[in-house]
């Protein structure tokens, strides 16, 4: 559980109105911005191309930064190697006193961030001055710190600009951005003119010519390298680049990851000393290049997290993360924000340093879909995750959910049962949990219980496993806890459409919870167990397919069984076999009716396969006057079936599920599906693909986070005007459904399968 | 792509990133044109020599019409109201300019001041920034200070509001020079 200091920190950003409202004007605007900037461009190789320069610098830093350093000084440079912050502070005050410097201008540098120069420069006399605006203003209030890589001061509005300037000055100043940004010009002209030495940092550098390459918009860096006589750039080991060449793919990314712009209005590409006023008259300018470690070879050494030293730090990560944009970079502590700064932190800081941070990402992986170096950064936070619990252990609340009861399948569904008899009268309080697990460490944390279904689907499947005379297909459901205990109905539908489509359905009793808590909770030992517990249960049920309508469960089943049990010689090749057999439920249908148009199942509803899809075409069209989606109202409780008015459509907007779309890809299929629907009209939400706020555990852990997500989808929900919304995932199904009860919203929540079920034949 | 729609792109690209992009038919209109432009922008001009910036009689040109020009000294560009610079390449993807900024001089009349002149010939001008590098790498060793500018200085530092001219030109004017009247530099 994150420390109360952290949480603390949450609150106060959570409550800070004009810094949310700000963020969210800036990200909100970014996605549209970013979209037109790449537009007719190919990201996908670009992002190919950057990940495999980074990815092969990274591993050969050592035989890089020897060239760098090679070049430089053949042309009069000097290179320090600082293995870690307290060796570069003091290198960098060292040449500073050589020349006798009061004034240092920095341009805007996280490595010197990250080293605490200034602090370390002013105690010893030296006063340094930033010149990024953003940056500057921050330096002038005492206790506050950059929200955001790229806009360090995006949480201030300009009123508060005006007083801080006003203070400075010792006169009052108008909150008039285009004035104060004179007056910073003025003021900081006077610091270039006279400092002793200008710091900047690197963006890129390239160990072929020795050069650094910096983008800045305000041109504050070509002043700061121009100006001074001396010049000392802080350049991390994750800067070099091979050959000049290099630069192209970054420079076209950085830009346009960052601020969505083509290019910085300045790219600065300094290679050696350059000529300069010095004193008496032009001479040759000193240049210094710290080249900074502190974490860095290690984490290059790492084979996990080698990846993130990808990075180019444009922060599009955080920029779209709907976690960051509500808590800002203020809460995760460090000098580096956001998943990927959490990452940086555990390596550049510590392990401990990060444990908070990391606890952060939600794992919509929205930030991997745009990050321009193709790193996986959700995937590292898990195994940061899963580091930060073998070193401090998982919580009590955890340790008992996940050890004592989910890696105990028998007991966890006895302990089940007991709750749906108990559970009592249920409030409309939101349901709290997704994979149950959670919902026992709910219990430790006093929350109030999610509705547990009278009788699970395991309990119901015999009553709907009956034989079919010709099977297409044998399939195993894999239906996940959620599905099992909160919501048999889904599988139910499950059962029934796929029976449609001649699909013979068994469920495999020895089923277990996927793992999927234990992997996210960190806690690996548990998911291994759980892991094999399945292979042999669906190993068992000898079916051609495990079909499974949760995503999350399918990601377990698909990618990490397969990953946990990788290198064991008796579980490896069970587990890919396994892998390979899984299907989502939307998928599967997709794949059984050829994707076609029209109602499900050809006439006569015999699950057999006729026509191809142009010809289905025509015939969905044809039979849609009798075969629609119907209120039948069959089931008693709400939401029930779908409504519909006489023969209109019924309007279905579609909620993308973060782990169906981004980790299935399946999001088009689903779609595809729905729009084969004759009577459905699917029409889309805004941001369908934004994260609902669910995340497992994650709205347990912070509510005050997720319920803000929620509320944001809720809105783009209602404004849809759709009545029905339907996703993929039981876990959404949930969260929005609570959701939308609070709102005290008509509308109604389905998994597609549901959906699916209820179109048929009348 | 013709040169000519690199240079549609250059200037339309240019445009769009805040530069203003003045074309003139050849070398011939370079000094009535900065006359004219330069009036209304202040009479101190820091101008930084080349053969174009000669051929083009800049310097007697700006002198007659009342300019006082700067072009060397300490102080050089700190007061000036415009710098005036020849730039080596223009980069038609991004409306970019681009030049080896390692002379002192060229880099400072280029920074400075809240006004600044970038003279560049048509023929200069070319797709893609691997095309400039390219060239560079083509005239031997890197350049010691290769600099880039696409628009004139700007921040967004304060709420995101865009504002122009920061530590750089609040102005950036390209005067793009057509080959009319010979004249040629290429590099």
């Amino acid at each position: 559980m994150a420390g109360k200091e952290f949480k603390q920190r949450i609150r106060r950003a959570l409550d800070n109105a004009s810094l949310r409202g700000a963020l969210e004007r800036f990200a909100d605007a970014y996605i549209v911005s970013r979209e037109q900037v790449y537009a007719g461009r190919d990201f996908e190789s670009l992002r190919q191309r950057i990940a495999a320069i980074k990815a092969d610098a990274a591993s050969r830093y050592e035989e890089l930064a020897e060239q760098f350093t090679r070049a430089v000084e053949a042309r009069g440079g000097k290179v320090f190697r600082a293995k870690d912050a307290a060796a570069a502070r003091e290198y960098i005050y060292q040449v500073a006193r050589e020349h006798g410097v009061t004034d240092i201008v920095k341009s805007k540098s996280f490595a010197s961030e990250e080293i605490h120069l200034n602090a370390y420069l002013q105690e010893r006399g030296i006063t340094p001055h930033e010149t990024d605006l953003a940056e500057w203003i921050l330096q002038l209030m005492p206790g506050e710190r950059p929200s955001h890589m790229v806009m360090p001061a995006i949480h201030l509005p300009k009123e508060e600009v005006a007083r801080v300037f006003s203070r400075y000055l010792n006169e009052p100043v108008e909150p008039d951005i285009k004035n104060m940004v004179r007056i910073a010009r003025r003021e900081l002209r006077k610091k270039f003119l006279t400092a002793g030495m200008g710091i900047s940092g690197a963006n890129i550098a390239v160990a072929e010519t020795g050069t650094i390459v910096i983008c800045t918009n305000e041109g504050n860096a070509r002043l700061a390298t121009t100006v001074p006589p001396v010049h000392v750039a802080i350049v991390g080991y994750e800067k070099l680049v091979p050959g000049i060449k290099d630069i192209v793919p970054i420079l076209e990314a950085l830009p346009r990851s960052g601020t969505a712009q083509p290019i910085t209005s300045y790219v600065t590409m300094i290679t050696g000393p350059v000529p300069a006023w010095k004193g008496e008259g032009e001479g040759i300018k000193e240049l210094h290049v710290v080249l900074l470690d502190n974490g860095r070879t290690r984490m290059a050494a790492d084979p996990v997290f080698k990846e993130a030293l990808q990075c180019i730090r444009c922060a599009s990560c955080t920029n779209v993360c709907p976690v960051f944009q509500l808590v800002s970079g203020q809460v995760y502590g460090y000098i580096y924000s956001g998943g990927i700064g959490s990452i940086l932190t555990a390596f550049f800081n510590s392990l401990e340093d990060a444990a908070d941070p990391q606890s952060l990402c939600i794992g919509c992986r929205r930030c991997a879909e745009v990050c321009p170096a193709q790193i996986n950064i959700p995937e590292l936070v898990l195994k940061l995750r899963e580091r930060v619990v073998r070193k401090q252990g998982l919580s009590r609340g955890y340790r008992l959910a996940l050890h004592g009861v989910v890696a105990r399948p028998k007991l966890m569904h006895t302990l089940l049962r007991a709750a749906a008899r108990l559970q009592g009268p249920v409030t409309h309080g939101r349901p709290l949990i997704r994979h149950l697990p959670l919902f026992f460490s709910s219990l430790t944390e006093g929350r109030s219980l999610p509705a547990i279904a009278g009788r699970p689907l395991r309990d119901r499947a015999k009553d709907l496993e009956r034989p079919l005379s010709k099977p297409r297909l044998r399939a195993a459901f894999y239906s996940g806890c959620v599905i099992d205990f909160a919501y048999p109905e889904i599988g139910e539908a499950v059962y029934k459409v796929l029976g449609r489509e001649g699909v013979q359905v068994v469920f495999p009793q020895e089923q277990a919870c996927c793992g999927a808590p234990a992997t996210y909770a960190g806690d690996r030992e548990t998911a291994v167990k759980l892991a094999k517990q399945n292979i042999a249960a669906l190993e068992g049920a000898r079916a051609e397919v495990v079909v499974t309508a949760c995503p999350t469960c399918a990601v377990a089943l698909k990618k990490d069984f397969p990953e946990l049990l990788a290198g064991d010689p008796a579980w490896e090749g069970r587990a890919q076999a396994l892998a390979a057999k899984v299907k989502d439920f939307t998928e599967l249908v997709h794949e059984l009716t050829g994707g076609r148009q029209g109602p499900f199942g050809p006439p006569g509803g015999n699950g057999e396969k006729k026509q191809g899809a142009g010809e289905g075409l025509e015939t969905g069209r044809q039979g849609s006057l009798d075969r629609q989606c119907t209120t039948s109202g069959r089931r008693a409780e709400p939401p029930g079936e779908l409504t519909q008015a006489g023969n209109q459509a019924v309007k279905v907007t579609y909620h993308d599920s973060c782990h169906f779309k981004r980790h299935l890809g399946l999001d088009q299929v689903a779609r595809r599906v729905l729009q084969g629907q004759t009577g459905l009209e699917l029409v889309e939400m805004k941001e369908s693909d934004r994260c609902c706020g669910f995340g497992g555990s994650y709205s347990i852990k912070y509510p005050e986070i997720s319920r803000p997500i929620l509320e944001r989808k809720l809105k783009n929900i209602v404004a849809s005007g759709a009545e029905v919304v339907a996703v993929d995932c039981p876990g959404c199904v949930l969260q929005l459904r609570g959701g939308l009860d609070q709102l005290g919203s008509a509308m109604q929540v389905k998994h597609t399968a549901e959906i699916l079920a209820d179109c048929e034949d009348e | 792509m013709r040169h000519a729609e690199l240079i549609a792109s250059f200037t339309s690209q240019a445009e769009a990133m805040g530069a203003r992009v003045i074309p003139v038919a050849g070398p011939g209109e370079v000094a009535s044109k900065l006359v004219e432009i330069l009036r209304p922008l202040g009479l101190k001009v820091a101008l930084v020599d080349s053969p174009l910036v000669q051929t083009a009689g800049v310097e007697k040109a700006l002198g007659q019409a009342g300019f006082s020009i700067e072009k060397d000294g300490a102080c050089f560009a700190r007061q000036a109201d415009t710098g005036i610079v020849e730039f080596d390449y223009g980069i038609a993807e991004t409306g970019t300019l681009a030049m080896d900024a390692t002379d002192l001089k060229t880099r400072l009349a280029a920074m400075l001041p809240l006004n600044c002149v970038a003279l560049l010939p048509v023929e200069r001008v070319r797709a893609n920034l691997t095309e400039v590098i390219d060239a560079y790498l083509g005239r031997g060793s890197w350049p010691g200070y290769f600099t880039l500018v696409t628009g004139p200085s700007r921040t967004a530092d304060i709420e995101r509001s865009l504002t122009i001219g920061v530590h750089g030109p609040e102005r950036l004017l390209i005067i793009l020079i057509g080959d009319n009247g010979g004249g040629h530099h290429g590099r």
